[in-house]
């Protein structure tokens, strides 16, 4: 914490009333962060439905993790998801080094992997409903549909707001606002990275044993 | 740490940002994922040894990314959020694990046309 020492003069106060020294941007960040680990445990009860619905009384004749599940796609999508978090981990050194451009080019470079993520798994889905199998031929494939589209909603609404941060950058450059959102928004992205980690060996590995 | 009035972009989050570390990361994301990918190509393992294998795996790639990505440790900027991790991990584990547990129990206990070798007629009383 900076302490300013202030000389006493006839007009200094006795007492503070609320905290000299208030970091505005380390409590935006474990704010966020709380929300984060709230944002966890909405997957654990995800997971723990799909853990409970992956069995064959849950596929009422229709196909199980076995059938629909490809690893080495699945793969892909991990490199797409790594290589955008790393992008955007990119796009906060940049940020360190007070470069707009540098900041604005890697959130770019982000945003793209995260739509080739997001297309990846519309193909997928796409490919699953058109042979009927969608979220409602069956308990399992619901919850398949449910998981994987709430890991891909974060990602749309990551995309979304980095769409937001290269305009706000852009504009206003880095001011302590744009500088907590930008930081917010790398443990948001970050966070997604490690939930794909636990959506691909749950459902892709596990599933194409 | 930053303070009113004072630039951003030296606060103790902003400075925390290092390509290396990034790029750490990123490969032991990668690497520890493949080699996941080709455990399960395999198929040499037992069931219990590949999910072993694979938990393995990823608690070690959560653990790089912790570090690594999300910069989490001991220091005063951090603790707090090491801390709440920290509470949260129990919740998330018991969540799934006593939910799986519990469904997969109940189900060859109530079930009972998934026991084998054994039908409705011939089922025990819970006198018998």
């Amino acid at each position: 914490m900076a302490i300013h020492q202030r000389p006493a003069t006839p007009d200094s106060v006795l007492w503070q009333h609320e905290a000299e020294a208030h970091d505005d941007i380390a409590t935006r960040t474990l704010g966020f962060w709380l929300y984060m680990m709230s944002d966890a445990l909405i997957f654990a009860a995800l997971f723990a439905a799909y853990g409970v619905l992956d069995q064959t009384t849950n596929l009422a004749g229709g196909p199980g993790a076995h059938q629909i599940v490809h690893p080495l796609a699945g793969f892909w999508q991990t490199l797409a998801v790594m290589t955008s978090v790393f992008a955007y981990s990119l796009a906060s050194v940049a940020m360190k080094m007070r470069s707009q451009p540098g900041v604005i080019l890697y959130i770019t470079i982000a945003l793209v992997l995260g739509l080739v993520f997001i297309g990846l798994e519309l193909g997928d889905f796409a490919r699953l409903i058109a042979l009927g199998d969608g979220p409602d031929r069956s308990g399992f494939l619901s919850i398949y549909f449910v998981l994987i589209g709430t890991h891909g909603l974060h990602m749309a609404f990551g995309i979304l707001w980095m769409l937001v941060m290269i305009v706000q950058v852009a504009r206003s450059g880095f001011t302590p606002s744009i500088v907590a959102r930008l930081l917010n928004l790398r443990m948001f992205w970050q966070f997604q990275a490690s939930v794909w980690v636990c959506v691909y060996a749950f459902v892709y590995l596990r599933g194409a044993f | 740490m930053a303070t009113h009035g004072q630039d951003p972009l030296l606060h103790s989050e902003v400075r925390q940002a290092s390509t290396g570390g990034y790029f750490a990361g990123y490969a032991a994301s990668i690497v520890l994922m493949l080699a996941a990918l080709l455990v399960t190509q395999q198929h040499v393992l037992t069931y219990p040894a590949f999910l072993w294998v694979i938990f393995s795996l990823v608690v070690i790639a959560l653990v790089a990314q912790a570090a690594l990505f999300f910069g989490l440790g001991l220091s005063p900027a951090q603790a707090w959020k090491s801390v709440s991790l920290i509470l949260t991990l129990p919740l998330f584990v018991f969540t799934i694990g006593l939910s799986v547990w519990m469904f997969h129990s109940l189900a060859p206990r109530v079930m009972p046309d998934t026991m084998p070798g054994m039908d409705m007629t011939q089922q025990p009383t819970l006198l018998e």
